[in-house]
Formats: C-alpha cells, structure tokens, sequence
C-alpha cells in the first residue's frame, strides 16, 4: 500500500522511512505532529500537503534551531533560553531601538535610513548557499546571488539594488589530504564559486564589490558561500500588505522540476546519496525583466505587496504572503518548463527568477502592460480569498487544503541541550621567529591574506558607475581595500547627493575555535573598524549576522552558537550597531563513504553598513605621500590565538586577546572626529597577519615605504614581539596623517591609546624597530611579490 | 548544426596558457592546447543562414574566426573534449543567443545550446579522461564526449 494514503496510522519507524524516502528532513517530533493534525482533520493527508509542511517548517524557512528553546550548560551551571534568536540578535536592535531603523527582522531585508531628508531607505541582506555549492559550484553560486537579489526586490514594495557581496570558505588549494568519493575539491569548488557569482552579477548588471575568501581544511567537503545584496527603496514604499481579493500574479522565470527539496536540503547533512535535484543554474537575463518591471510598477502603484520565490517555491512565497488572508492557488495556470511535473512539484518547484506579486484586479491591466513591453512572462496562479484558508488545486483537484493557522504556527520546537565546548589554552610566550622579515614575506603569501586579483578582476565592480571605494585600491589599483563605498547614483537619479554608504565584513572562525564569544566580538570589531577606515560615519553602523555551523544536534556546536549569539548582544550595544536582517545555516557537515564526519567550524559573518556623508571624501588604505605621519590607534594585546601566523607556525600560544568594547568605541569615535576633521589620509585595520602585514599593504599599495619605530605602542605589559608584529589583537588601526596637523589629530584622540609611529617615506624601505631594535628592513617591491601570489 | 568559434592563434596564448596550466594543477601534462565556443543551433535554417550566424553574431571578426565543420582547425593528433549543459539544465548563453539570432535573420530557431571544447595534445586517453572529469566537468549538470583527431 502506498505509505501516503495510510499516514496516519504509520508507526514512528514507518514515518521516518517515509521522510527519508521523500526527502522532507522532518523529525520525529515534527511527524507526529503532522499526524496529530491531520487525524484530528479526520482524512488522510495529501502528497501535497505534506510537501507544503515539510517546506514550511524547513530550518532554511523556519528558523527552528535559532529561534528555538536552548539549555545552555557552562561549568555546572545552566542558562535557558526560550528564543535564542530573540533573545541575542533581535534583543540588541530592540535595546537600542534606533530611529533611522525603517525595517528590521520582519521583511525579506532589514532598512536603514539613507541620505538626508527622508526620502531614501538602504536595504541589506546576506545569506548562504553552502549546500548546493558543495553539489555544483557554479549553479549553486549562481543561484545563490540570484536569490540574495530576488530578496532585495521583495523587500517592501521593492529595492533597486546598487552593490553584491560575495563572502566564500573553502578548503585550502595546497592541501593535501584525501578526499571522499563524493566530494568536489576545493579548487574546483572555488573556480566554480566565482564563476557564478560572476556570470550572474555581471549579467545581472550589479556590481560585485565586497567580500572576502578564507581558506580552511574545516571547509574541505563544505564551503561555505554567503552572498550579498544591497539596495536603494523610496521611503514610501517600504510598507506592504496583501488585500483581500488581490490576485496572485507570478512574474519572470517558468516553472520547472529543478530545485525540488532545496529548502529541506538545507536541514540535512551532505552524504553520498545527496541527489542533483536540489541545485539548479541560474538565469540573470530572466530576473533583469523582472527587476525592471518590478521598479516600474512600484512606482506607478501597481501592487499591494511582493516577496521572491525562493527555498519552498509557491508553497513558501504565497504561503508567507497569504500568511492572514489564506490563499486560493490554481496550479494549473503556472507557466511551466516542462509539461511532465506533477502538481505538488509545481507547487513546491524552487525554479528562479520568480516573483510573487498581490495586485488589485483593477490595476492587472496596466501592469500586464508593462511585462509585455519588457518581455516577462507572468501568470495569474489566483487570489487571496481573505479567509485564511489556504486552498491549492489542480484543474480542481485538491492539492492542499490546510489551515494557516497550523501551517505557520504549528511546528514543534523542543529545547536543544548546549555545552561550552572545552579547549585547552596556552599563554606561554610566544616563540620568536629566526628571521623577521621571512615570517613577513610568508604571512604575505599565506592564502589567508595574499592578493584577490584573480578573483575580484573577474567581477564586473565599475557597473552602475557609482564604485567609489574600490575592492582593488591604491596608487597602481592593486592594493587590498577595507570596504567597498558605494555612490547609488543609479538609483537616486541626482548627481548633485554626493551621500553613499560603505559595506564591510568581519570573519575570524579561528578565534571561534578556542573562544566563539570573542569570534563574534572579533568579527563585529573587524567589520566596524573596515567601515571605519573607509570614511563613514560608525554611529550609524547597522550589522547582519550570518552564523553557519555543523549539526546542531551535537551539544557542543549549539555550546559554540550560544556564545557567539551572546557576543553579537553585545558588541551590538557597545558599538550601538543593530542588527537588521540576517541568516543562518546549519547542518554544515558531510559524511563520506566510511561513515566519517566533517564538521565545519562555527563560521560567523558580521556583515556592515553604514552612512558615508560625502563620497569624495572617503578614505583608502594606502600611503599617500612622503612625510605622512603614521599613528596606531589601539591598544596592543598578548596572544595569539586565532592568527595567521599560528597556521605558519606554531608559536605555542594560543590564548585570544579579549577585545575591550568600551574602550574600542570610544577610540573609534574619536578617530571618526579626526577623520571628519580632515586630518586622515590613509586608514588600514590590523587583522589578518598582523600590524606588519597591515603596514607592508598600506606602503606597498602606495608605493611608499615608511620608517617606523613601535616604542611608543600601547600595549599589554610583557608583550612580545612577535605578539606586536604578527599578533591579531582587535580594535587596531593604522592611520596616515596629513604633516602638519599631528597635534591636532593628537587632541582628538587626548587620553585614549594612539601612538605616533614614523613617517611615511620618499623610497620604497619599509623599515620597523621597536626599542632601539631593528626588527626588519624590506623593500616594498619585495612584500608586494610574496603578496601577489595568485589563488588561481 | 554547430558553429564553432576560436580565438585566433595570434592572440590565444593566455587562453591556451590558462589551461594548461589547470591541467598540470590536476596533474596532466598537456604539450599544446587550444580551446573554442561551441553554439548547437536547432531550427530550419540554411547554410547560409549559419554562415552569416557565425560571421555577424558570434565571432568577433578581430580576433576569433569560426567554422560550422567541428574541429577544423587543424590540430591533428590531439584530444578534443565537447562539454555542454545537460538539455534539461538552464543553459543562460543558449538563450540569450537564441533571442540574438531572432534579432539578426527574423526568426526564432526552436533551440541554442552553448558548449565549450578544449584541444589538448599528449596526454593518454585515460589520463585526459580523469583529468577532465576532475576539472571540466561536473556530472550533475554537465555531458561531455571525448575523440581523437
């Protein structure tokens, strides 16, 4: 007997075979449920039903490990949480309850204000396409940007979007370890990464400008690929809502078989049996149609409300949209690809490029008008009835007839036991390396921070015209910016508002391995300093958290997740930073033929945006001009855990400097004062590699060397050299000072640590001692080569 | 019937360079490579037709040249590797340029499948089989086919 038609008189055993067979990723607790429901309903489920569940209550739509009930266990003592979610991420942005906020955690993006007199919101998002990268890089990528773009578009009534990000995580090119059967490399994952991203921002006509690669062995059988998107909305048209009556109108891609169970993909593991159905190739021509249809009809007031077809297809898209009104959805007037598709697949399909539109029948007209004129395909599936039913058929055969009501607000969620991981920490001294200036040379060179060239060459970063801080900066156009400033000109339309905004990110999941509550401190610090350096104004910084981690199902990741939530809540309120939107993805861990286990780290990124006043005023990394006067702002701190130079070579310590909040924003501000004031040229954080590799990238991108003498750096008493140089304690930077105006910027940063440290010079020496030592003399030309080593 | 567009020889070595490069990465020694575009246009259309296809829309008349005789380009001896999109996956190019052909003859032809082949000289045939399968191809979306000429 088909399993389906007796479902609710199947054992536990009996469902779980039969969620395994078609691939819902529903746990024991959620079937039962499921079977609850429909026994009290008093009939049998149909395939279309549970399909419409499973994808709902998906951890990809739902959310259910982070906004969950945890028991958090540290050292004999237990914290609950009832949300976890709530009570970190949304609790920070609720505490600090600012105003220029527009939209947060309740649209497909978070809106902050943008410019002056009200009349612009910036929208920003983030978020993952891990798993079907690890199936097929370039569809997966692909899609993946798409997506990120599609959420833009449905956020409000629609955003013109002005800026992609491409964040990405893989294993190391030089590795050598042996792969599965299964499994792609990494070089092929990363070429195929970039590729999409490429193919589909190039197409799409946005520019590719801000991210980042990190290289790490934990990422070998699942990188990890967090994609972006930002852009512009009229203040006006943020608001949306569904009327009773409107039709359900579906524009741009058709209707296909491609993408079946990509939501529920994304609460499993990846193991051999992992099937292609759920990754598909992107099509940026399609969405271009809809994008300009889309900021057309907003403006002419031709729709109710918007949101994207993304992870569960129609079943999410007009689910989530008739989420009060219920839904009547005929299937049968879908645009399709292929004519051999069954009505539930239609209706869960994860196709691209579509769109779901609320349009009063009056307006369908003129809206149908302009799809012609732009050449976009569209299809009206049926309205929204008012009376919270959601009724889906077929040539009026029922596929779905569910209640709202249990379909949003009917999954169960079971309190998730957590435990601090225990990791063994080392503060003895650091050893020393023979020779300073070759530890430099290999830092350079280290995948972590050499050069991006070949990658960020690919990507169209100048289209839109309005790039002003550039992935790529410096005298030659060569050097490593901190964060890319956009100028929207494209979607403000007025050449004369010289406002813009800045994007940054911050990542370190090797300081997440020893401690993740300093990750998220580290990552939050590193992305505020990266705007910083840019010009922008950091009161105005509003953050997303992208969090991605192995199974949650092992106490310890969600241990390592609590932490790093609890670090979010509070690098939020000391830097009064909200967060606006943001994602999170798990089950980042493959099982090979033998059964072994490859769990990724607890991978956080803290993406950033905030105001740049006057675009032509933001600032770039590298040395300008001989006889520029460099100050480090920040303290420096012992330890070395989670660095750079640690992965070259042991140095035995592996103790994480602990970032001071307070005293972080206090010195940030002042430095902002300074900046404001004119007194800044250059600006460079100290991250990866340390305050040597900072240096080296700062003159060489200038063509400029600099002698330096560290004597007068803030630091931790009983540092070490090598904890001064290649040590990647937080809340640093390095600052280029126009001559002249030293004591100035010096009054700006009265009482807090910054500390002259040279000067700009006319050759291309960069020479650095600390206390009367030498510590090394290289040529730029020199650094500069090491640095350039290509990826691919 | 299938359009064909390479690179001239001139001004193909950073192309050429590239892949041979990638196939050393995956462990194949590759002499001499060459590498072309693949455009398989389905529809009633005259020799002419596709001529004029070729000379006007797909190949740059600067730096690349194109043949409607698969592998004519006189690099004898060496592998020739097709690798297309399977039919039932997306093929973004196929359609863009099936919308391009419409502009240029006035109608639509029923389908356009863009490809790519790679010429390599030297390696055994299983050699250059696994290494393509390492690198070029991807089996969840990919087909490909593999001859000597």
């Amino acid at each position: 007997m088909n399993p389906m038609e007796n479902f609710n008189s199947l054992s536990a055993a009996e469902l779980a075979e039969l969620d395994r067979a078609c691939g819902w990723s529903l746990n024991a607790d959620e079937l039962a449920e499921v079977q609850r429901q429909f026994r009290t309903m008093g009939r049998q489920p149909r395939r279309g039903e549970l399909e419409t569940i499973a994808q709902t209550w998906s951890e990809h739509c739902k959310h259910k490990t982070f906004s969950g009930p945890v028991a958090y266990r540290a050292g004999g003592k237990v914290k609950r949480y009832k949300n976890l979610f709530k009570e970190t991420i949304v609790k920070a942005t609720r505490t600090l309850n600012k105003k220029w906020c527009l939209s947060v955690f309740t649209d497909n993006a978070g809106i902050v204000e943008f410019g002056e007199g009200g009349r612009w919101g910036l929208a920003f998002k983030a978020e993952t396409h891990n798993h079907p990268c690890a199936v097929e890089p370039y569809g997966g990528a692909e899609t993946g940007v798409g997506g990120v773009i599609r959420d833009i578009l449905g956020v409000g009534l629609g955003a013109k979007p002005v800026l992609n990000t491409d964040t990405f995580c893989f294993g190391r090119l030089d590795g050598k370890k042996k792969l599965p059967r299964n499994a792609l490399g990494p070089e092929r994952i990363m070429r195929g990464v970039v590729e999409g991203v490429r193919d589909y921002g190039n197409r799409i006509g946005i520019p590719t400008a801000a991210g980042g690669i990190y290289f790490d062995d934990g990422y070998l059988l699942n990188p990890l690929v967090y994609v972006g998107c930002a852009g512009l909305i009229p203040a006006d048209k943020i608001e949306k809502k569904v009327r009773p009556g409107d039709l359900i109108v579906c524009i741009g891609g058709r209707t296909g078989r491609d993408g079946i169970h990509g939501a529920t993909f994304s609460s499993a593991n990846i193991d051999e049996e992992t099937g292609s159905s759920a990754v598909q190739i992107g099509h940026a021509v399609n969405e271009k149609k809809a994008l300009d249809v889309l900021m057309r009809a907003r403006d002419l007031g031709l729709y109710n409300a918007v949101t994207d077809c993304g992870a569960g297809g129609f079943s999410s898209a007009i689910g989530e949209l008739g989420s009060e009104t219920g839904a009547r959805v005929r299937l049968e007037r879908a645009l399709l690809k292929d004519t051999r598709i069954e009505p539930w697949e239609i209706w869960v399909s994860e196709s691209q490029e579509r769109m779901i539109l609320s349009v009063p029948k009056g307006k369908l007209k003129r809206l149908a008008a302009i799809l012609d004129a732009e050449d976009c395909e569209y299809c009206v599936l049926g309205e929204f009835p008012g009376d919270g039913r959601l009724l889906v058929t077929f040539g009026g055969e029922p596929v779905a007839d569910l209640p709202m009501e249990f379909l949003h607000g009917g999954v169960p969620n079971f309190e998730k036991p957590a435990s601090r991981r225990r990791v063994k920490v080392s503060s003895k001294k650091p050893a020393a390396p023979a020779y300073w200036a070759g530890a430099l040379k290999a830092l350079l060179a280290h995948p972590n921070v050499c050069s991006r060239r070949s990658v960020i060459t690919q990507y169209d970063h100048e289209v839109q015209g309005g790039t002003v801080g550039k992935p790529l900066q410096g005298r030659y156009g060569d050097g490593p910016g901190d964060a890319a400033v956009i100028w929207p000109q494209a979607a403000t339309l007025d050449p004369a508002d010289m406002h813009g905004f800045a994007v940054g990110h911050g990542f370190c999941p090797a300081v997440g391995r020893i401690d993740p509550y300093q990750m998220a401190l580290h990552s939050a610090d590193e992305a505020v300093r990266n705007l910083l350096c840019a010009g922008a104004d950091v009161r105005r910084t509003a953050l997303l958290d992208n969090f991605c981690a192995a199974s949650p199902r092992d106490p310890e990741v969600m241990g390592d997740l609590v932490q790093a939530a609890e670090g979010c809540l509070a690098a939020a309120l000391a830097y009064g930073a909200p967060f606006i939107s943001g994602k999170d993805s798990f089950y980042n861990q493959s099982r090979d033929a033998a059964g072994r286990e490859y769990p990724i780290p607890l991978s956080l990124l803290i993406s950033a945006t905030a105001p740049v006043k006057d675009v032509r005023r933001s600032l770039t990394i590298n040395f300008k001009a001989a006889g520029g006067a460099l100050f480090l702002a920040g303290r420096s701190l012992k330890g070395m855990g989670g660095s750079v130079y640690n992965e070259l070579k042991d140095s035995g310590n592996n103790a994480v400097a602990g970032l001071d909040l307070k005293a972080a924003a206090a010195l940030y501000e002042a430095v902002r004062r300074a900046m404001e004031a004119g007194c800044v040229r250059a600006a460079h954080d100290v991250s990866q590699g340390g305050l040597a590799v900072t240096l080296s990238e700062m003159a060489f991108s200038g063509g400029l060397g600099a002698e330096v003498d560290l004597s007068a750096v803030a630091r931790e008493k009983g540092l070490s050299a090598v904890e001064l140089l290649f040590g990647e304690s937080p809340a640093r930077l390095v600052v280029e000072v126009e001559p002249g105006r030293e004591d100035e910027f010096r009054r700006f940063l009265k009482g807090l640590p910054a500390a002259f440290i040279g000067r700009v010079a006319g050759n291309t020496g960069l020479a650095v001692s600390d206390g009367g030592e030498r510590l090394f003399f290289e040529d730029i030309d020199v650094l500069k080569a090491c640095w350039q080593k290509e990826l691919i | 019937m299938m359009i064909e567009i390479w690179t001239k020889e001139k001004y193909a070595g950073s192309e050429e360079a590239g892949f041979i490069g990638r196939m050393a990465h995956a462990g194949l020694k590759v002499k001499a490579a060459r590498l072309s575009r693949l455009y398989r246009v389905d529809g009633d259309l005259s020799r002419a037709e596709f001529d004029r296809l070729g000379r006007e829309l797909l190949a740059d008349p600067v730096s690349e040249r194109y043949s409607l005789k698969p592998g004519a380009n006189g690099f004898k001896g060496a592998w020739r590797v097709e690798v297309w999109l399977k039919d039932s996956v997306t093929d973004v190019v196929g359609d863009s340029v099936r919308e391009a052909v419409a502009d240029v003859l006035g109608r639509r032809p029923e389908r356009v499948r863009f490809g790519r082949a790679y010429y390599a000289l030297g390696p055994s045939a299983a050699a250059m089989e696994a290494a393509v399968r390492g690198t070029l191809v991807n089996q969840t979306v990919n087909r490909f086919g593999m001859e000597k000429i």
